[in-house]
């Protein structure tokens, strides 16, 4: 078997702050290879960001990347000069924000913007540059893309934003895209048509793709593998029609249980009791201990790693594996 | 059973705040938007004591706007809003305490300079609900019913997380006593596990004080867990109403039928999903499409969809379906 494109280990990226250390990922373990979508899931707060700001070299301080390795495509990013880790970026690795905001320049046209993108990376000229910008607008469904090159940002609906968004990251082929929650502030149906387009990339083209999501539905239809956050852990990982299927963690399942769809209709949802934990002041033991009815006693100390077939779960009363 | 809350064709325009500069420009031929939003238009339905509609349709399609009327708090431009009869707007003002509203940033609706206690008990003491000298037992008490401890009564907002200012807010509604309360996007904006919380804080308040509810959501899944009927929006009109049960296990309106197919669902089995979006964008409400004003993404619109709108029109089950060939 070849190496895999992406190989995350032990990876710890803290934050410094007056009130102590926050420890937003601790000890962040996974891999993934070409054409493969990996989901991530977790509450607010778990740390899912902050993973993918550490994989594209953008953790700003008082973050810092205090262990491990991210090895992608053989080189460790971590630890990588700061213009190496640009060249890379925008190139083989790119990242979609929840905020299209956050990518686009309000000042320049999208086609303008397009072409820098291009153009950093390389020689292409202006005439070129429009022509694979419209290429790639046409491809996550904005209506007559040659003509709204020449829009700005502004001139776009919240919808149309996040689709030019998209295709920026998508312009210059990169091998591996993180995508943080880019859907969420979109509607179904134009939810529904970047999920096709995304899909049909990493089919297609052998893109890796990391989709950071608290939406389990969405993940479950687009996933291949999808790892469960904790307050800065993997608690659980593996194929996802069998996580979602048999978790067996606590947590996962409490997460899946809480959703309407897994309820009757007006009945109470069996819901996760109290709030995740705070970062700065977590116990040796399992952090969901304060919110798991399967915790006891045992559970007071680290739990143990479990990993077999594929799936992998941190605890020390799993529940039962499928029959 | 009688209808509570009916809302008779309203209707809801908001005019551009034109500037003195836009004026000019205008008048020098420069394209200045003079057109009125129509966020809603000519929306009637009735909602029964005890009942919960709900509300969905994709972003701007008019349901805060519908919303806010039915609350009382935004005058309609045409039509009205009435409970038992009686309505609930007069001359520009709300007539009632009969109705309440919860809405999706709590953030926004809860004064930031003000301890919650005092914000829970504005209004129930402005209204003779409670005694000032009464009003610290009557806060404990609604903290305690969604789910608070009493002694939070003395923090200002910022000092709770999104799913406890959300409690804050629900408390705040419901010490007014009202019947009827209107949620607009009410766990938009909290993580699965927190909604599961208030979610469920709202269905057993709902039960222990017979409320009537409007329950406004893009979420079709919250939605159908908590609504007895659904109304979709498109285009601030309701397109299809009836009991939630029915709509979504056999939608008729082709719009409904879509929303509904590129929901991604919760799959636990591997097969390999495909999914189906819509056709097209949603159009502009400064423009609205002649017709039928789905026609332009509707895999059914035919010459007379185009031509003439259609209008809400009973089935045999009880469901209303505005569509020529639904
Ligand atoms: N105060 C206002 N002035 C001008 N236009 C408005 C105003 N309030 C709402 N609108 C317009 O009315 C339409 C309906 O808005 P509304 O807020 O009711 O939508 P919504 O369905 O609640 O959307 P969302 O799901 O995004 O909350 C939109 O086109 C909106 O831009
Ligand atoms: N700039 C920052 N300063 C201090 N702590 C931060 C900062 N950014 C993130 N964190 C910490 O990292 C944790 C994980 O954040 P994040 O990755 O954004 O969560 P998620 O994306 O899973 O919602 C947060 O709980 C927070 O405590
Ligand atoms: S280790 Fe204990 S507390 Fe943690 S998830 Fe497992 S059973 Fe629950
Ligand atoms: S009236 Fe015509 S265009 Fe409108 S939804 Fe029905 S079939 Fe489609
Ligand atoms: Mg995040
Ligand atoms: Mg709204």
């Amino acid at each position: 078997m070849s190496a895999p494109l992406l190989e995350v280990t032990d990876l710890r990226t803290h934050f410094l702050t007056r009130a102590g250390v926050a420890k937003a990922v601790d000890g962040v373990s996974f891999s993934l290879a070409s054409g493969e979508i990996l989901g991530l899931v977790g509450e607010s707060g778990s740390g899912k960001s902050v993973t993918g700001f550490s994989l594209i070299g953008l953790v700003d301080p008082p973050g810092k990347i205090v262990g491990g390795s991210i090895r992608f495509a053989g080189r460790d990013l971590v630890g990588l000069p700061p213009e190496e880790m640009r060249a890379l970026r925008g190139r083989r690795i790119a990242m979609v924000f929840q905020d299209p905001q956050a990518t686009l320049n309000p000042v320049l046209t999208i086609g303008q913007q397009m072409a820098l993108a291009l153009q950093a990376h390389a020689r292409v000229s202006d005439r070129a540059a429009a022509e694979r910008a419209a290429a790639m607008l046409a491809r996550v469904g904005i209506p007559e893309a040659a003509t709204r090159l020449s829009n700005y940002p502004h001139e776009f609906s919240g919808g149309m934003r996040q689709r030019v968004a998209i295709a920026m990251a998508l312009l210059n082929g990169p091998e591996l895209i993180v995508a943080d929650e880019p859907t969420t502030a979109l509607d179904v149906s134009i939810q529904a048509q970047i999920l096709a387009e995304m899909k049909a990339l990493a089919r297609e083209s052998g893109t890796a793709l990391i989709w950071i999501s608290h939406d389990l539905a969405t993940v479950s239809s687009l996933a291949d593998r999808v790892l469960v956050m904790y307050a800065g852990r993997i608690v659980e990982s593996g194929p996802v029609g069998e996580v979602l299927r048999a978790p067996r963690h606590p947590y996962t399942r409490g997460l899946l249980d809480s959703l309407p769809a897994m309820a009757e209709p007006g009945q109470r949802l069996r819901q996760i009791p109290g709030t995740a934990p705070s970062l700065l002041a977590l116990s040796p033991g399992c952090p969901f201990a304060p919110r798991c009815p399967r915790a006891d006693a045992d559970c007071d100390a680290p739990p143990p790693r479990v990993e077999a077939d594929g799936r992998l779960f941190l605890c020390h009363h799993p529940l039962e594996a499928a029959a | 059973m009688t209808a509570l809350v009916e809302a008779r064709a309203l209707t809801r325009r908001f005019d551009p705040r034109l500037t003195i500069g836009d004026r000019i420009a205008a008048a020098f031929g420069a394209t200045v938007e003079t057109r009125p939003v129509r966020a809603v238009s000519d929306v009637s339905f009735a909602i029964r004591k005890g009942e919960t509609l709900g509300l969905v349709g994709e972003s701007g399609c008019g349901k805060s706007t519908l919303g806010r009327m039915v609350a009382g708090i935004l005058p309609p431009s045409g039509g009205a809003i009435s409970v038992d009869g009686q309505p609930v707007m007069r001359g520009g003002h709300k007539t009632t305490t009969r109705i309440q509203t919860v809405f999706q940033d709590p953030f926004a609706s809860l004064n930031p300079r003000r301890r919650i206690g005092a914000t829970i008990s504005e209004g129930p003491i402005a209204h003779g609900l409670v005694t000032r000298a009464a009003a610290p037992a009557f806060v404990a008490d609604w903290l305690t019913r969604v789910g608070l401890d009493p002694a939070v009564a003395t923090r200002f907002p910022h000092q709770f997380s999104g799913g406890q200012r959300q409690r804050v807010a629900i408390a705040r509604a419901l010490a007014m006593r009202p019947e009827i309360l209107v949620c607009d996007e009410p766990v938009a904006s909290l993580d699965v596990s927190i909604q599961a919380q208030i979610l469920n804080l709202f269905l057993d308040l709902r039960a222990a004080l017979g409320l009537t509810c409007l329950f406004i959501s893009h979420d079709l899944s919250v939605v159908r867990h908590v609504s007895d009927r659904v109304a979709i929006m498109y285009l601030g009109r309701i397109v299809e109403i009836g009991a939630a049960a029915r709509i979504y296990a056999a939608p008729r309106h082709p719009y409904t039928q879509a929303l509904l197919d590129s929901v991604p669902k919760l799959r636990l089995d591997a097969a390999s999903v495909e999914f189906r979006p819509i056709a097209g964008e949603l159009p502009s409400p400064l423009s609205p499409p002649e017709g039928c004003a789905f026609h332009p993404r509707c895999p059914r619109a035919s010459d007379l969809c185009r031509r003439e709108r259609p209008v809400l029109t009973a089935q045999p089950d009880g469901t209303e379906v505005a569509c020529h060939h639904a």
